[in-house]
């Protein structure tokens, strides 16, 4: 583009550096935080920098001038000449075409950088593996024909592994839209080719924990008027992805008997029946026989700091006393009542009182509850979770729903998940797969909402989730277990786990989150912007861009339900 | 990098002591520097109107639209700055060589802002006619001179140049210190590139009756020995659309058609008020062949309330009289006004806290002061060139 806004301003108080420059320009001159500018350097090198700042400035030297040039605090007062005013910008040093990185010099032109040039900048240039993360846009305050509109692309390999993996993504209720980005990435991975490859293959398992938010992600948005559709369409065609919502989804609900409605899921009877139809809906059982060892993730965030919850988990899955011979879920609740009277106890080392606790936390959950059965028939679509991610495929979108169970329970069936991934990946199941003919996914991406419930860093050290979050982490890029995340505050989350994301996103956020240390390297005008994002607005961080990026994402294809 | 005095000592001939470099303009004592430079003596009524008190206006200003085209659209400055850069002897005699950087600049106001017009920045240097050993023909030796010092490579490498070699002269009866000789000719140097520029303006077409000039301080010139615009007799046509306007003036010299001094009257003045126009021909500007007139009044723009002194935020207005009708009767009485109501417009805002001269000061004024000072480079790499 080239045209000239401005030029370097390097003084004694405000020298260029390798990191920053300073430059003025005109003060109606609109810039937002993010743009990228392009500055003429030495060996006819630019330099390109992201305005992180925007001051005005005048040469009032205090309020008091201003004060008396209105005829001494006269708000009629008016004048013939406007005081000398100018913005000047901060900005940081994102890149250099020849790798110069030598300070700018005073006086250098400032220029609005072109599409090539934002490209380069950003390191958005020929990325490898390029899957499209949303798309920016800049200038479209200057001047509409100056307007740039651009993918934002990142290696699909600093995202799903094998470079980096994990997703973060951080942001408030409702504002920040968590659930749609997921979502619109989902998308956009599904939609990319490089998944075609025979190595890259890639299933997903998201876990709908927030009404039916997730519950319908493959029928189309039917909110949308003519003028919106044909946006988000056009939206949607520009980042090169189809304008229809994914494919391939199964949804799994926790089983409760027909009546008027299922009481374990806030989906209305119709639409399962309807899903059902189309072999799309199943309902997850658990069967005491297979797992009662998973019985340990009801007490995730049970505080067991003299481990005697973890003495009963352990003495009944050694079938200690009589929980042996037990094989249903009511057996097991009576062996447990009859633990918790006065004298019956056997085993000294446990307490009525112990048993009592136990009891009151797997009563509240198993007790009458339909999940909690004998047997599960498929032919009527009832599943056990473990064995059906024992048959994922390449391409498979599974919708686990366990947002009307209770936090106990929500953790159950999500540590069930994760664990029978995780035993997935790590061959645990080979020899029962055996003679199968497809192959385990070389990549299961894992979403899961209010991460805080699980991995937060008050949840109990010895959380067995906790640990299997962890775990995953740590390992799962050379498992191929990625874990796409999202909470309202990124600051709760355990450091190890938030640690080894590759990918972070930032959405709308409040000014006390922001405050706390995990923003403490974010510049204060980007944490400030923070808390005014609007809905499909994001600052993402990934290894691959230069800096942060201010990035935006279509609306939803997918049917929203109010 | 003393090669500059090393050429001057080479061309006049005479020893260059290297004496320490500085610069001049701060070692002076503290005083009061007025704009204006003779005594007024107010004999005529210098408008058609005798007033016989100051006149109020509030009512006229109020009548003034807020959206009104300012009158003024032009505002001029000269700078200068001077330096001691070496001693030279000749005949036993000690010279100072002075040198100068001297800027001039006009500021145009379009939509209430200011942006350049036009500017002048000079580098020069003077000396004492003597360093002229022939003496014959003084320009074309200053000619070669100033030609020698431009074609050094370090000046050429830091794309500086010197304009000109002003020479001053020396009596040795005269009780006049020798850097103030030098001095003068730079600031004679100066008011002769600011009507070099009031020339150029006007040739441009740019000032009417609805587009005034306003230059900084008194445009009561002296008739100077050279320069190309030393006789304002001769170019006072230039002058029909400017004004000076002086933000300090002597109030003793300021004297009423009876000799006493005016001074009370103007330091009693009220806020917008001004005083009558007064005709006075200046001593120091022209010869009996040719007068010039000026017409001159006091106007308050500050309230005195606010001020330290009872001249503080009075401006002295000078206006050249052009016409055969002013001469005669004076200015018209509602031009007058008209001038005042628009200057006591430019009061707001105001650059208090930066200078302390605000009260008095206007801020376009300032403005183009501020960009005037700008344009130089700093003294200590000043200094260093020589």
């Amino acid at each position: 583009m080239g045209n000239i806004i401005g030029k370097v301003a390097a003084t004694e108080k405000a020298p260029t550096n390798i990191d920053y420059f300073h430059f003025w320009c005109a003060h109606d001159l609109i810039l937002h935080p993010f743009d990228v500018i392009s500055v003429e350097h030495v060996r006819g090198s630019k330099t390109f920098g992201m305005v992180e700042d925007i001051s005005h400035i005048t040469d009032s030297p205090s309020f008091l001038t201003d004060y008396i040039s209105n005829d001494f605090g006269d708000v009629k007062a008016s004048s013939n000449t406007e005081r000398i005013n100018m913005n000047y910008v901060r900005a940081k040093v994102v890149a250099n075409t020849k790798g110069i990185f030598i300070p700018v010099l005073n006086g250098a032109k400032v220029m609005l950088a072109s599409e090539n040039e934002i490209e380069e900048a950003l390191g958005l240039k020929d990325v490898k593996n390029p899957l499209v993360c949303g798309y920016l846009e800049m200038y479209e305050s200057v001047d509409e024909a100056q307007k740039v509109r651009l993918p934002v692309k990142v290696n699909s390999k600093f995202l799903l592994g094998s470079e980096g993996a994990h997703l973060n993504i951080s942001g408030i209720s409702g504002l920040a839209a968590k659930t749609s980005y997921a979502m619109f990435l989902l998308k956009s991975i599904q939609d990319t080719k490089f998944q075609e490859e025979a190595d890259n293959d890639i299933a997903f398992i998201m876990v709908n924990v927030k009404g039916k938010d997730l519950l319908a992600i493959d029928q189309e948005n039917d909110e949308f008027s003519e003028n919106e559709k044909a946006e988000v369409v056009s939206e949607y065609e520009m980042l090169g992805l189809s304008p229809k919502p994914v494919t391939n989804v199964k949804y799994y609900y926790p089983y409760s008997k027909s009546t008027a409605s299922y009481s374990n899921t806030y989906a209305s009877k119709e639409h399962i029946e309807f899903q059902k139809n189309l072999r799309q809906a199943f309902f997850y059982k658990f069967l005491y026989s297979e797992d009662k060892d998973n019985l340990e993730l009801m007490f995730s965030n049970i505080d067991d700091p003299t481990q005697t919850m973890d003495a009963i988990i352990n003495y009944i899955m050694h079938g200690h006393g009589r929980f042996g011979s037990i094989t249903t879920w009511h057996q097991f609740l009576e062996e447990v009542e009859n633990n918790c009277k006065a004298g019956a106890n056997t085993e000294k080392e446990i307490t009525v009182s112990s048993w009592r606790k136990f009891r009151r936390i797997v009563k509240r959950s198993i007790h009458n509850n339909p999940i909690f059965a004998q047997n599960a028939n498929r032919d009527e679509g009832e599943i056990r979770l473990e064995d059906t991610i024992k048959e994922i495929k390449k391409g498979d979108i599974y919708v686990v729903d366990i947002a009307k169970l209770d936090d106990g329970m929500q953790s159950f069936v999500f540590g069930d998940i994760m664990r029978g991934v995780r035993n997935l990946k790590l061959g645990e199941y080979d020899e029962e797969l055996q003679g199968r003919d497809y192959s385990i996914p070389n990549k299961i991406v894992i979403f899961v909402d209010e991460l805080n419930k699980y991995a937060s860093s008050d949840v109990p050290k010895n959380s067995p989730i906790l640990r299997q979050i962890i775990d995953i982490a740590e390992r799962g890029r050379s498992l191929g277990i990625v874990l796409f995340a999202a909470e309202q505050f990124r600051s709760s989350i355990h450091d190890r786990v938030k640690g080894n994301c590759s990918t972070h996103a930032y959405g709308r956020t409040n000014a006390i989150e922001i405050s706390k240390r995990d923003y403490s390297f974010v510049p204060n005008v980007y944490q400030n912007m923070m808390t005014r994002l609007k809905q499909g607005e994001y600052i993402v961080q990934n290894p691959v861009f230069r800096s942060l990026i201010s990035i935006k994402f279509p609306r939803p294809i997918y049917k929203q339900f109010k | 990098m003393s090669e500059i005095l090393d050429i001057i000592a080479k061309e006049t001939g005479h020893k260059s002591f290297k004496t320490h470099k500085m610069v001049y303009d701060s070692l002076n004592y503290p005083s009061i520097d007025y704009d204006d430079n003779s005594n007024i003596i107010w004999k005529n009524y210098g408008e058609r109107i005798h007033h016989k008190m100051a006149v109020n206006l509030h009512d006229t200003l109020q009548d003034l639209p807020n959206d009104s085209e300012p009158l003024f659209k032009f505002f001029l400055d000269g700078s200068r700055r001077t330096y001691k850069v070496d001693d030279i002897s000749i005949s036993n005699q000690v010279f100072p060589v002075m040198a100068g950087q001297v800027g001039v600049g006009c500021c145009k106001r379009d939509k209430r802002r200011l942006s350049h017009q036009e500017s002048y920045n000079h580098n020069v240097v003077t000396l004492p006619r003597q360093a002229d050993s022939d003496g014959w023909d003084i320009e074309l030796f200053c000619n070669r001179l100033v030609n020698k010092i431009n074609d050094l490579n370090t000046l050429k490498k830091h794309n500086i140049r010197f304009d000109r070699i002003l020479i001053y002269d020396f009596v040795k009866s005269e009780d006049i210190k020798l850097e103030n000789k030098g001095i003068a000719k730079i600031q004679d140097y100066m008011i002769d590139l600011e009507k070099k520029m009031v020339a150029e303006i006007v040739n441009q077409d740019l000032l009417s009756n609805t587009s005034f000039l306003i230059k900084d301080g008194s445009i009561e010139y002296k008739k100077m020995k050279t320069g190309n615009y030393r006789e304002l007799a001769k170019i006072r046509n230039n002058y029909r659309y400017v004004i000076g306007v002086s933000k300090s003036f002597n109030p003793e010299r300021c004297q009423d058609n009876t000799g006493q001094i005016n001074s009370r009257a103007i330091a009693n003045l009220k806020l917008y008020h001004r005083t009558p126009v007064y005709m006075y021909q200046s001593e120091i500007v022209d010869s009996v062949d040719d007068p010039v007139y000026f017409a001159i009044w006091y106007l308050r723009i500050r309230d005195r309330k606010y001020t330290k002194s009872p001249y503080e935020g009075i401006l002295k207005v000078e206006k050249i009289l052009t016409t055969d009708n002013e001469i005669n009767d004076g200015m018209d009485s509602e031009q007058v006004d008209y001038i005042s109501i628009n200057l006591i417009k430019e009061r707001n805002p105001v650059c208090w806290g930066k200078d302390t001269r605000w009260a008095n000061h206007l801020y376009p004024v300032y403005l183009t002061e501020t960009y005037v000072k700008s344009q130089f480079i700093s003294s200590n790499y000043f200094l260093n060139i020589f």
